[in-house]
């Protein structure tokens, strides 16, 4: 399979992807993670100026067969959802890194930054969960 | 233990499905889209590869009478060329299995069951043939099986066989030519809509997998088979019916026949449950707060747990989510206001009518 891998984002081993303006990064999940659900047809968002901790559980993607967890990337607050994916769940699958964004976060932690997977890096995790 | 593959395994990756580990094979869960093959099983046509059930023949002298003995159904509604849903039950009422027999002739019955339940089934009958003159041979490995369901299904398909299909009615079977290829073909189905199921030898099953799809029929996997019959709600084994729930209890009530002067296996209780009732029962279930629910939910009115979710999930035809829970019956009551737990949340539901949907 083709998956798109955009330039000028981070990723982590738990496909999501990060984009990082300042101290805000948007998240959504990736093409790979997408496919691998299929039709998604609910997203269970956290509550805005809720606080988690990188790597606990946000939230829940549901397709008609699966249920994906959307993964804290990095340490923070939820400032902004994507409230047109409450009504189109389905722009996860089709814009899955534009419209199909999922959560904002202001970090608490910027050193965590570091942690993320370059683009590079992250396409040698999806080829070797294919493989 | 390595999976088993159907004879349409290389198919199935040509099409880039997804491959999954069911009932110890490798299954397409989906090519592209289950919400896509699900409206194209609604709007045209979809084939689906149902090769991993089990398809039984037996012959004999007194297949009759012992299928009599270990069907809840009664073969007296059955005729040559027809079909029987039934289920096979334990003393106590429970399910060993649900499956369709076919009447061939009347010393010659087909029968197609579950995927789950092949061994356990050919051990089930094995096991009480007893004085009755009967041999079953499990023709599941050398025979495979697909079903091709859609509003258009007989338009399509009746270009490429031999019969008159607008002559076989629903449960009944043929076996004819399709493109010169020797099938079994049935007016049966899980998808609520028209349809057949096909059965053939195995080394001609590339070749009507070839023919059918260039009908334009959409290939469709085992993620919108679920999402057809939950639609439709056939009940599925394991989840509607099982070795814990009866035919009654899961409202398959008209399966239960009286059949006078039969002794048949189950018989006592599930006549007794059939006139007075079940504590317990199969509902449908619509959700109100938005969210999914899945399989062994817990169902709630007034903070008192009044049964679990069988099954639930999205339906494509109607947008929203919808389920079958089995209840304690006072609860059962179209409308009645539920709450179904979700991930420690509570949503608020109601017990709604089905079917949620059916086409045949």
């Amino acid at each position: 399979m083709d998956y798109k891998f955009p330039e000028g984002l981070k990723y982590t081993a738990t496909h999501e992807w990060v984009l990082l303006k300042d101290d805000v990064a948007t998240v959504g999940i990736t093409d790979y993670a997408q496919h691998q659900l299929g039709d998604i047809v609910y997203v269970e968002m956290p509550d805005l100026g809720m606080v988690f901790e990188r790597g606990s559980n946000a939230g829940e993607i549901e397709s008609v067969k699966a249920v994906g967890e959307i993964i804290m990337p990095l340490s923070g607050e939820i400032i902004e959802t994507n409230s047109k994916i409450i009504d189109n769940p389905e722009l996860v699958n089709s814009s899955p890194f534009e419209e199909g964004w999922i959560i904002k976060i202001k970090l608490s932690h910027t050193d965590e930054i570091e942690e993320l997977v370059s683009k590079e890096d992250y396409i040698k995790i999806v080829e070797s969960e294919e493989a | 233990m390595e999976l088993k593959k159907t004879p349409f395994y290389e198919i199935h990756k040509r099409l880039g499905a997804r491959m999954v580990p069911f009932s110890g094979f490798s299954m397409p869960v989906q090519y592209l889209s289950i919400i896509e093959e699900h409206e194209a099983v609604r709007n045209n046509a979809g084939i689906f590869d149902i090769s991993h059930m089990g398809e039984f023949l037996l012959e004999g002298n007194d297949v009759f009478d012992f299928l009599q003995y270990i069907m809840i159904n009664d073969l007296n509604l059955l005729e040559m060329s027809k079909g029987q849903y039934s289920c096979m039950c334990y003393e106590n009422g429970t399910v060993v299995d649900d499956l369709v027999y076919y009447e061939e002739t009347p010393t010659r019955f087909r029968m197609i069951v579950n995927a789950s339940n092949v061994e356990k089934d050919f051990k089930w009958l094995n096991d009480h043939i007893g004085k009755y003159d009967v041999k079953i041979t499990n023709l599941s490995n050398e025979r495979c099986r697909l079903a091709f369901q859609g509003p258009n299904s007989d338009e399509l398909l009746q270009k490429l066989i031999d019969v008159d299909l607008s002559k076989i009615n629903r449960f009944y079977f043929s076996h004819c030519l399709l493109n010169s290829n020797p099938i079994f073909i049935a007016r049966t189905g899980y998808t609520g809509e028209r349809g057949f199921e096909i059965s053939l030898e195995n080394k001609n099953a590339e070749k009507v997998w070839d023919v059918l799809h260039k009908t334009g029929a959409k290939p469709a996997g085992l993620g919108a088979r679920d999402s057809l019959r939950l639609e439709a709600c056939y009940s599925l084994y394991g989840h509607e019916i099982s070795k814990s729930i009866t035919p009654v209890e899961a409202g398959l009530f008209w399966l239960v026949k009286p059949k006078e002067g039969i002794d048949y296996i189950g018989k006592e209780i599930l006549l007794k449950q059939k006139s007075q009732g079940t504590e317990r029962i199969i509902v449908g279930l619509n959700l109100l707060d938005r969210g999914i629910i899945r399989d062994n939910c817990k169902i709630f009115h007034n903070d008192i747990q009044i049964g679990y979710v069988t099954s639930g999930g999205y339906s494509p035809t109607l947008k929203k989510t919808i389920g079958l829970g089995l209840v304690k019956k006072d609860y059962s009551n179209v409308n009645t206001e539920i709450k179904i737990e979700i991930r420690k949340k509570l949503l608020k539901g109601i017990i709604a009518e089905i079917p949620f949907y059916r086409n045949v």
